[in-house]
């Protein structure tokens, strides 16, 4: 019988145990408030260097629940205004679901501090999945919109950047883990979304271009669609062919990219750079016929040719590499000093670009 | 024998029989011979006594004649010993006085001798009926599914009052021996007072081990018993019991129905598979719950983690006390539902499930998810079909849980660990509980 | 194909899967620029003839133990000295694995839980399982490999399809190849191969001579591991910025999504996972510790001693884990990972002569 006495005993002090948890990592759900989105703004108020913003995230038992709460801090840094933050919430706050930070224009500008990354990455709390993205006007209006079909807090954001449910051409999402390296990695530059707040919608469909240290080129929609080409080879977009009268667009289908650096033993070095695009003719501004499908193929090589070309020489101009063109220089070559090489290389390289459009067809109609 | 020996072998028969009721002495006489019969009423076959004894008496006419008869016969046996005879008596036997000698008629009552139709462990398709009360009507079950020279049946008897009769059934050609030793060591190391049905073997094992894991089954079918003994297995059958005790019994007997046997091969695993994942999902379930809404919220995707925050929004206190609470309700509506008539059992499970369940939540006493995950966990929890492994697999979700309130979700896996290294270090009577292959 | 044999494959695989968390590719993406393949070349070759040399010695001792072979006929001073010896070399092994994972819990999933009491959940469990008959600790692995193994693979693959991982960085590694191979990285990456030496007790289930089929399987997969566990980090993490995360691999499992689950992140699937791993892997580490030790007294079923020799154990644990953050644990585990390779060399090759001569 003593046994089951002290068996029993135990399981008492067993029962009576989870009263004294405190401080060691026991809290409810609805005792921490989630941070959805970051952003960090230069300050204006006060000589600080930066306003940060927290977008948290309200859980509502209603049926629309995307309620949200801003609230914001200038700091000299994300650390500081964050432990003055903590002050102004009732709860507990919870970083493991801010899954997009927003950085000002202004402050990539000329140069980031590294430690605005670096802080994400340190803390255990922090995804490294996050999304980053440029806002603007500024990071703090990004976070303050509310679209009307978002049913969460900043989850229109997470669905486009996600790829979940829209997916677009002219979206060229960027995970925090692979921004860090961007930044260290030599021969592969980073590159961010820019998210712009018009009325009320996000408008994403350009992409800022970094050098090692801060922002230096912004390109344009129709640019940021051919460098998407080769970065995550996204199809799902349309292609105008401009050519005066006999305009036409394809829905492109099929893309697939392809380069290879011609370095060696050439007085001119190149880089020869396939582009294949297949996809079907959805509007012109002519008749088309299935017959002349040949001709305008060529006439939409020679477009693509033209502009991917152009886009190229913008990035070769501006001295950003986010493609990682130094990097597969430096995995196709031995030497110890190729890096320096390259760096050499780099600004008078010029690019041979082959197009290969494919139309199938004109599509449903003759 | 003489008879002024045998007299006396009577009288004190007699004489340990106090006067019930029940208790018959009769003299039987014609004119060549005469015949004192002894027996117990109530647990005697009157009917066998009428065809074996007393029609026999009178159509034989000389004396010599029925002394030949009742020594031939092979339902009357010798006087053995006194101790025997009074067992024999206590169990339906009756007792003859002829001249100089002393037999025994087996008279004994063949009771509740009927097939009783399977309830515990029911399968779609498939033989439906199950064991019958009687032993020896049970041995005759087995005997008939399993007609095989080399079935081996041991009889035993358990219990110092209760001398219940135990038979042991085994394949002697596919049985491991160490096993059938093991099993008879064990069953004669029982001392108990009264030994009515095999499942009180099941508490033997436990107060032996303290093993939470039943390491025998108790069957009520037939077909399964078979199946078994063409596995090598030892079955044990107590005789006023419609159950068989299955011996031994690992993890992989626990969690195997019978249907799977009548089910095409994919039928089958899959069934299996669902077995394994309900077993994996009762178990962890509220403690997961505990570990991802009070430490690791961060676990679930953002989208769900705010409609789960949202859920327990209007909950007062913390998610183990609501885990604890929802449980103790359901372990209660469980129990009461077993006692209940069968008639009411319905009812009580609507008033406590439905009813009770959509107050707590409108009341705010409960989170909408706590109440899925509870009735997940209770449904998961019937999905495995052996009932004493499902009640020991009820009681392990409470170590798991009590883990996760301390270490979150460390504490599930950490948990899940012990519990299976738990039932690793287990022995069903010399085998393995747990193994993915047996060694030979 | 690989029949009864598959205990000893077992062995082999969970120190592969261990060396992820015991800072092992951390080490050796150092050394990425400096003589990384070459290394890791030579610590196969190495690895693997260790392994070779120590099953052809165990092989003459079908189903004994070290302890049992030692009783055959060793002076009784020299068999004290060579059990507690070894004892303490798997205690120290098991150790730095228990402490390096409570350690990685304690930052990323329990940062509030003090590192004490979730070393004390971890002992009650290593307490029940190292005391379990040898046969009954090699079923527990066989289980725990199973239910894992598949989803570690699953992460592996994830990892190796992700989009994000950038074979240039890899191959700017590889560019790097032609340097000449040095010591420390050589003696890290064979501890892939190390979980053959827990051979000297669980020998006592190997009844049958090792097939060299084993050795093949063996050589493909451990080259497969070691160079997966190295370049993955290094394609998913820049070959420049990588050497900057103290765990290379959980950065890795948390750069990794799963869209349509309702666990996003690999990450948390990949600790849970591994909770399991150092669980089984230290419990076979201490499991030998503690039959080596019970070999060193005679009465064999004597509770008390074991339970001494228990408490002395997590006694051990507690302190260093209460020290550890003072004791600069990468330090700790590199140190310890090069003295295992030569200790392990001369082991062998002691074992090689010595236990020739015998019997």
């Amino acid at each position: 019988m003593s046994h089951y006495r002290k068996l029993l005993g135990v399981l008492f002090i067993l029962l009576l145990l989870p009263t004294t948890l405190s401080g060691c990592g026991f809290k409810d759900i609805d005792k921490r408030i989630f941070v959805v989105s970051v952003g960090v703004d230069p300050a204006k108020n006060s000589d600080k260097k930066f306003l940060v913003t927290l977008k948290l995230a309200i859980p509502n038992v209603q049926e629309v629940s995307n309620e949200f709460l801003i609230i914001a801090e200038e700091g000299d840094t994300i650390a500081e205004a964050v432990r003055i933050m903590k002050a102004k919430v009732d709860k507990e706050l919870d970083f493991s679901h801010a899954k997009l930070i927003v950085y000002n224009e202004k402050i990539l500008k000329p140069e980031i501090e590294k430690n605005l990354y670096y802080w994400f990455i340190r803390r255990r709390d922090f995804q490294e999945m996050s999304w980053v993205a440029i806002g603007k006007p500024s990071a703090q209006e990004v976070l303050k919109l509310k679209p009307k079909s978002e049913r969460l807090p900043s989850n229109s954001l997470f669905l486009i950047l996600g790829k979940d449910g829209s997916e677009s051409a002219y979206v060229i999402a960027e995970f925090l883990f692979d921004f860090k390296k961007r930044f260290s990695e030599k021969g592969l530059d980073p590159l961010l979304p820019i998210i712009e707040v018009k009325k009320n919608i996000f408008e994403i469909d350009k992409v800022g271009l970094l050098d090692k240290k801060g922002l230096k080129l912004q390109l344009s929609p129709k640019e940021t669609m051919i460098l998407n080409f080769f970065v995550n080879e996204e199809p799902k977009t349309a292609l105008k062919i401009e050519n005066g009268e006999q305009s036409f667009v394809i829905d492109i289908q099929g893309v697939k990219t392809n380069y290879k650096l011609m370095t060696d033993s050439l007085k001119q070095p190149y880089i020869k750079v396939d582009i294949k695009l297949q996809g079907r003719i959805e509007e012109a501004l002519f008749d088309v016929s299935n017959k002349n499908l040949r001709q305008y193929e060529k006439m939409a090589n020679t477009f693509t040719k033209k502009q991917v070309r152009d886009v190229l020489v913008k990035l070769q101009k501006s001295k950003v590499d986010p493609l990682g063109f130094g990097l597969r220089y430096r995995s196709r070559h031995f030497e110890k000093d190729d890096w320096e090489t390259w760096e050499r290389l780099y600004p008078e390289i010029k690019f041979k670009v082959n197009a290969d459009v494919q139309i199938k067809d004109t599509g449903l109609v003759e | 024998m003489a008879s002024n020996q045998v007299q006396s072998i009577q009288d004190s028969i007699k004489e340990q029989f106090q006067k019930s009721d029940d208790v018959v002495f009769k003299e039987l006489h014609t004119n060549e011979k005469y015949l004192e019969v002894f027996y117990i009423k109530t647990i005697c076959d009157e009917a066998q006594m009428q065809t074996y004894l007393i029609k026999p008496f009178y159509e034989i006419i000389s004396a010599r004649g029925f002394l030949h008869y009742l020594q031939s016969h092979p339902k009357i046996a010798q006087y053995e010993s006194k101790q025997n005879t009074v067992n024999e008596v206590i169990q339906g036997a009756a007792v003859l006085f002829y001249q100089e000698n002393i037999f025994l008629l087996d008279t004994k009552a063949d009771k509740n001798n009927s097939v009783i139709d399977t309830t515990v462990e029911t399968t779609i398709l498939g033989p439906q009926s199950g064991f019958s009360e009687s032993l020896p009507t049970n041995i005759g079950l087995i005997r008939n599914r399993y007609p095989a020279l080399s079935l081996m049946i041991e009889s035993m008897k358990v219990g110092t009052i209760s001398n219940t009769s135990v038979n042991l059934l085994y394949d002697s050609e596919k049985v491991d021996l160490d096993t059938v030793k093991k099993v008879k060591e064990f069953l004669s190391s029982i001392k108990i007072e009264m030994f009515q049905s095999g499942e009180q073997l099941l508490d033997f094992t436990k107060k032996n081990q303290r093993s939470l894991f039943p390491t025998l089954m108790v069957t009520e079918r037939p077909d399964r018993s078979a199946v078994n003994l063409a596995a090598g297995k030892v079955i044990v059958l107590v005789a006023g019991s419609p159950f068989a005790v299955i011996m031994p019994t690992v993890m992989k007997d626990l969690m195997a129905s019978m249907a799977d046997i009548y089910q095409t091969f994919w039928i089958g695993k899959f069934l299996l598979l669902l077995r394994y994942l309900a077993l994996v999902t009762t178990i962890t379930l509220p403690g997961l719950y505990v570990a991802l809404t009070s430490y690791n919220p961060e676990v679930f995707r953002v989208q769900l983690a705010l409609s789960v925050a949202g859920s327990r929004h209007a909950v007062p206190y913390p998610s183990f006390i609501e885990v604890f609470l929802m449980l103790i309700m359901m372990e209660l509506l469980l129990e009461a539902s077993i006692r209940l008539p069968k008639a009411i059992g319905p009812t009580a499970t609507t008033v406590g499930g439905l009813i009770l369940g959509q107050a707590a939540t409108a009341a705010g006493l409960v989170s909408n998810i706590m109440i899925i995950i509870v009735s997940l966990g209770a449904i998961s929890n019937f999905v495995i079909p052996i009932n004493t492994f499902s009640f020991a697999v009820r009681i392990s979700k409470y170590f798991i849980l009590a883990l996760s309130i301390f270490f979150g979700l460390v504490g599930v896996i950490i948990g899940l660990f012990m519990l299976i290294a738990y039932m690793v270090s287990q022995d069903s009577f010399g085998k393995p509980f747990l193994t993915l292959k047996e060694e030979n | 194909m690989v029949g009864k044999n598959r205990y000893f494959l077992y062995l082999v695989i969970l120190n592969m899967l261990t060396n992820v968390i015991i800072f092992v590719p951390k080490y050796l993406i150092q050394y990425r620029f400096d003589g990384l393949i070459l290394s890791m070349l030579l610590a196969t070759v190495i690895g693997i003839g260790l392994m070779y040399l120590d099953t052809i010695v165990y092989a003459r001792f079908p189903g004994q133990g070290l302890p049992e072979i030692l009783d055959l006929g060793l002076n009784k001073p020299l068999k004290i000295f060579v059990l507690v010896g070894f004892s303490f070399f798997w205690f120290i092994a098991g150790l730095i694995s228990l402490l390096g994972y409570i350690d990685i819990l304690h930052r990323i999933i329990n940062p509030e839980l003090s590192k004490v009491w979730l070393l004390v959940a971890f002992l009650v469990v290593l307490g029940f399982v190292i005391q379990l008959p040898t046969r009954k600790v090699m079923y527990l692995l066989e289980i725990i490999l199973l239910l894992n193994v598949p989803f570690i693979g699953f992460v592996f693959i994830k990892a190796l399809t992700s989009d994000y991982l950038n074979w240039d960085s890899i191959f700017e590694v590889v560019t790097h190849a032609a340097t000449v191979p040095k010591l420390n990285p050589v003696a890290i990456a064979s501890y892939v191969f190390s979980g053959y030496a827990n051979i000297i007790v669980f020998n006592r289930l190997l009844k049958e001579k090792i097939k060299s089929i084993n050795f093949v399987i063996i050589f493909f997969v451990s080259l497969l591991t070691l160079f997966t566990s190295v370049f993955i980090p290094i394609g998913m993490h820049g070959s420049d910025g990588v050497q900057e995360y103290i765990y290379p691999w959980i950065m890795t499992a948390d750069s990794l999504r799963l869209p349509y689950s309702p666990v996003e992140r690999v990450v948390f699937l990949f600790l849970m996972l591994y909770i399991n791993i150092t669980l089984i892997s230290v419990s076979v580490h201490w499991h030998v510790a503690f039959e080596l030790m019970k070999g060193v007294y005679k009465s064999k079923k004597s509770k008390t001693n074991n339970r001494l020799l228990m408490a002395f154990f997590f006694g051990l644990s507690i302190l260093a884990v209460l020290r550890f953050d003072f004791m600069h644990p990468e330090l700790i585990s590199m140190y310890w990972l090069i003295a295992r390779f030569f200790v392990e060399i001369i082991a062998i090759i002691g074992f090689f002569f010595f236990l020739r001569r015998k019997i």
